[in-house]
């Protein structure tokens, strides 16, 4: 399969942009920017937006299939054009269309919160991944095709760090049968292997980028193959969402024993190796030990919900060394004036202290669990004290 | 297992090409959703495997993977019916997910083991389940697979019978080990399968 960042796709972007800017291509320029324009005007709805701009595509299907200057082209040039129209409009629209509503926002970190909980403690027996099929290496090979999903702004090529993970797996489960004489066990074996795949990858903004490929991936294209693994992604996460001791075979107390010493577990942020693109937060031992007594500190203090004065300050001490941190890492990777979460507007707007997106850059900014649960602290911070206290700006510093 | 372990060496393993999904259903070719329920374990997807392999022309380009399966099968009336076989998960703990994956299907095949009263009445949950939330003009068959099993047997023929009549569905005996009833199995679903008027 195509990469998304080789030669050949880009060349059919640039291409498309190319052909768009020649005098005969006016009225199409037009379209696209009047419809742009139009979209603008309301107020984002992500599912709203997705049926407008599926129209939308679909007229421009017909109008570059009846244009002149696709006159003699073949349908995959066609279709070259069509993917080349996707990726422009939602790279203009990602802002607006992706994880752009609080609920968005909550489901993403819900979903994220809950997989680094069950890191801790489902194995692979959990999910009736047999013996047979566990391969660390072939694991980790699809942990990080899963993993890039963030570095992509164009439904399909998001699409593609799902098709990639998959076929991961299954060149991984044809392999064990060919050399095993064993018969493949379909799906019994594929969506066990994906479920813990994705539980070890906890992929950023899992949720928005399903949403998003649902909603804005071209209709005619989502089908197929490429609709079956999408969904078994899907069924993933509903797996994870509705995790429960049942489905991971063991006594419910068993399992929300397990859930919360993950919560209270001094190690919770030790585990970088499973988020490999993620920043680490530490780099020496005595700075993982720092932080997980902080870790300890601050679900006490959630867990009694008084907070004495004294220990809002320390919270906000932490707050503005992480927003600190941030802004460090931030300048030695894309200079003064990138994003941190340019992945995330809504954790963005809410953040008091991190600077704006100026710069449109593709990177992904996967935060640690850490560093979420204290993003996440500080908005908690801000609207429980937002009239007693303010918080730190730090944009001045 | 129930069936033999060689694959077509042909495209073992690859996900399809994202890019090439473009084949339009009209009155002659039909493209129809079919997907695979039943517990871990009956031999689902032996069944699949022995119907592509038993089709299988290495010219063709048949993908196949692991949970996704494709053939094409043509008929005598010379239409021909692309199957896109989805798989589902059979152990209990992902029984939840399925109506994610029957969604849209045009066909279902709910198999059991005929040595099984257990499957059996596990394969009756799944028909009951398509039922309630699949579409109602979906072609529903019932499959009691490894047949060549006959002396285990626990599941009379004319009992599953009569529950498929009851239920409106068609019923049939199949064996993925010997490739017995394997292709009459997707022959008959396709001849179910509602013609587009012709336009």
């Amino acid at each position: 399969m195509e990469s998304p960042t080789s030669p050949a796709s880009r060349l059919d972007f640039y291409g498309f942009v190319d052909r768009m800017r020649r005098p005969a291509a006016t009225d199409l320029f037009h379209s696209i920017k009047s419809f742009l324009v139009s979209l603008s005007l309301d107020e984002p709805n992500a599912e709203e937006d997705g049926s407008r701009v599926q129209t939308f595509f679909a007229e421009m299907e017909t109008a570059i299939k009846d244009h002149p200057l696709w006159a003699d082209a073949t349908n995959q040039e066609i279709d070259h054009a069509l993917e080349g129209l996707e990726k422009y409009i939602m790279t203009k629209l990602f802002d607006r269309t992706f994880a752009s509503s609080a609920e968005d926002v909550k489901a993403d970190m819900e979903i994220s919160e809950k997989i680094g909980l069950l890191q801790h403690f489902v194995r692979p027996h959990h999910l009736d991944i047999p013996k047979i099929l566990h391969n660390e290496a072939a694991w980790l090979l699809a942990v990080k095709e899963l993993q890039k999903i963030n570095s992509f702004k164009s439904p399909l090529e998001k699409l593609i760090c799902i098709m990639s993970c998959c076929q991961v797996i299954n060149n991984l489960l044809l392999n064990v049968s060919m050399s095993n004489d064993r018969t493949p066990s379909g799906a019994d074996d594929f969506l066990p292997i994906l479920i813990y795949i994705t539980i070890k990858a906890n992929p950023p903004q899992l949720h928005s980028n399903l949403k998003f490929v649902q909603l804005f991936r071209r209709e005619t294209k989502l089908i197929s193959e490429v609709e079956y693994y999408l969904t078994n992604l899907i069924s993933a996460k509903m797996f994870i969402i509705n995790v429960n001791g049942h489905s991971l075979s063991m006594e419910e107390s068993v399992f929300q024993k397990h859930m919360e010493s993950a919560r209270l577990g001094s190690h919770i942020f030790v585990d970088s190796s499973s988020s490999p693109q993620g920043l680490s937060t530490s780099t020496s031992t005595s700075g993982l030990h720092k932080e997980s007594d902080t870790e300890g500190m601050l679900l006490v203090i959630f867990k009694t919900e008084s907070l004495t004065p004294a220990e809002v300050k320390q919270l906000h001490e932490l707050y503005r060394q992480v927003v600190t941190r941030y802004k460090l890492k931030t300048n030695e990777l894309w200079g003064t004036n990138a994003c941190p979460c340019h992945c995330n507007p809504g954790i963005r707007n809410k953040v008091p202290g991190l600077p704006g997106c100026t710069t449109a850059n593709t990177l992904c900014w996967k935060m640690s669990t850490h560093d979420l649960f204290m993003i996440r602290l500080g908005i908690l911070l801000s609207a429980e004290q937002n009239s007693k206290m303010m918080l730190p700006q730090l944009t001045t510093t | 297992m129930g069936c033999s372990s060689s694959l077509p060496a042909n495209n073992a393993g690859a996900v399809g090409n994202i890019n090439n999904e473009n084949s339009a259903t009209d009155s002659k070719n039909l493209r129809v959703k079919l997907v695979l329920l039943g517990d871990s374990g009956v031999g689902k997807s032996c069944i699949v495997l022995r119907f592509v392999r038993g089709q299988f022309d290495p010219t063709s380009k048949v993908t196949v993977g692991a949970s996704f399966l494709s053939q094409t099968l043509a008929l005598e009336d010379s239409t021909t019916v692309k199957f896109e076989i989805w798989d589902t998960a059979g152990q209990e703990r992902y029984a939840a997910l399925a109506p994610l994956y029957y969604r849209g299907a045009g066909a279902a095949i709910v198999v059991y083991d005929i040595t099984s009263p257990e499957l059996f009445n596990k394969a009756q949950y799944w028909v009951k389940e398509l039922q309630k939330h699949g579409s109602p003009d979906m072609i529903m068959a019932l499959v009691g697979n490894k047949a060549d099993l006959h002396d285990n047997r626990c599941v009379s023929s004319q009992d599953a019978k009569e529950y498929a009549d009851r239920n409106s569905m068609f019923f049939i005996e199949t064996s993925a080990k010997t490739a017995d009833n394997i292709n009459q199995l997707f022959e008959e679903i396709a001849k179910r399968l509602p013609r587009p008027a012709p336009s």
